[in-house]
């Protein structure tokens, strides 16, 4: 359900940035009280989701792709 | 058509140099991929080139801009000029978000026999159908290597048996670097959308400390980012450790030369806005600069969910 809530921000954030483009293409008066809305919405649902984020991974709702790699050098041989 | 309608500019030498000073950069970088000598030194030359091309042409349009020569037609072709270049920009990390989203979801579980596909373990000596290199074996287990991840890659040439292996180092947290590079980024978002507000209502003093530290930011992101770089190369993340580390580094690489563009472009727009180029009526440039930064902010925070999270 959280992830369903991201993904729907992040389309949200790519609309909010598409808008902003149409407005910079416009131009004019207009077109920049357009693109410069569309920029504050797009930084207000970016900051939004970073928070969520944030959030629902230490309330454990999500979890991250921890990444791990090598063992520290070469493993030592154990009696068995 | 009324003169008003179109611009004709002058001829100009700025195309040539332009063509030599590429030209010259990737022969000199083939032929120092084939090991030649002199390759280092052309490429140089010719990225000099390239650079002194910019300088001179990128001037010659700011200064026609400057005198009052460009008229709407002109303001429109810029505009839309700007709006295909990063209609380019999306397909271009649309491909690799793509590449992420195949990879990870698609080929590497086929590759483990996932679906209807048949277990492939023989497709290379110890191949392991894993995302992530996880790698990751209990004490007193037995085992044969602690694997890499993803598709064909190296491995360290461990005998089968015997062998316990200690818990691997956790390399790439991401509460640490990668959620303080986002905090970052999106902090630059956010001055300089109050930088671009200044500039709307005019305040020059106040565009220039909001760029200043949006350029600040940005620089920092990069130093954190080749700091993140080189703890994961040092513990084994390499553009060469499989599917995972290749689009890791190509995501996230292309990702960084987009953000020094992008400094470079608002250090730029920085000069201008203290040299008075712009108004809060008339500021393509600083527009097209900004919604640049606001696209390179969004990408990063797309892979910081999609990389680390989801």
């Amino acid at each position: 359900m959280t992830e369903v809530v991201i993904v729907l921000i992040i389309i949200a954030i790519l609309v909010a940035l598409g808008f902003g483009l149409i407005g910079m293409v416009k131009g004019g008066k207009a077109g920049s009280d357009k693109m410069f809305k569309s920029l504050v919405l797009r930084v207000s649902l970016s900051v939004f989701l970073f928070l969520l984020v944030l959030f629902a991974g230490y309330m454990g709702w999500i979890e991250p792709n921890v990444v791990m790699f090598d063992a520290p050098v070469a493993p030592a041989p154990v009696q068995k | 058509m009324s003169e008003q309608e179109y611009y004709i500019p002058d001829g100009t030498y700025w195309p040539i140099i332009g063509s030599i000073g590429l030209t010259t950069l990737f022969v000199g970088f083939a032929n120092q991929m084939h090991g030649a000598e002199w390759g280092g030194s052309v490429m140089v030359l010719g990225f000099a080139i390239t650079v002194f091309m910019m300088f001179g042409w990128f001037g010659l349009v700011v200064n026609e801009s400057n005198n009052g020569i460009y008229n709407k037609q002109v303001d429109r072709s810029f505009r839309w000029g700007m709006s295909w270049f990063i209609f380019s920009e999306v397909m271009f990390f649309a491909a690799f978000f793509g590449a992420l989203f195949y990879a990870r979801q698609l080929s590497v579980p086929w590759l483990g026999g996932a679906d209807n596909n048949i277990f492939t373990p023989d497709l290379w000596n110890a191949f392991s159908a894993s995302w992530h290199q996880m790698a990751f074996m209990a004490p007193g287990s037995v085992t044969d290597t602690v694997l890499q991840s993803g598709t064909v890659m190296s491995f360290p040439a461990v005998p089968a048996t015997g062998i316990e292996t200690a818990t691997p180092a956790m390399v790439v947290d991401p509460w640490g670097l990668p959620a303080l590079n986002t905090a970052l980024l999106l902090a630059s978002g956010v001055t300089l959308t109050f930088a671009h507000h200044a500039l709307r209502a005019g305040h020059r003093n106040q565009i220039v400390g909001w760029l200043v530290a949006t350029i600040a930011l940005g620089v920092a992101f990069l130093g954190f980012q080749i700091l993140e770089y080189g703890h994961a190369y040092h513990d084994g993340l390499k553009l060469t450790s499989g599917i995972y580390g290749s689009t890791f580094y190509m995501l996230t690489g292309f990702h960084g030369f987009h953000v020094t563009v992008g400094v470079i472009m608002l250090t730029v727009i920085l000069y201008r806005v203290q040299k008075g180029h712009f108004n809060a009526d008339n500021h393509f440039g600083f527009e097209g600069v900004a919604w640049y930064w606001h696209f390179v902010d969004v990408v990063w925070l797309g892979l910081f969910i999609f990389v680390y999270w989801l």
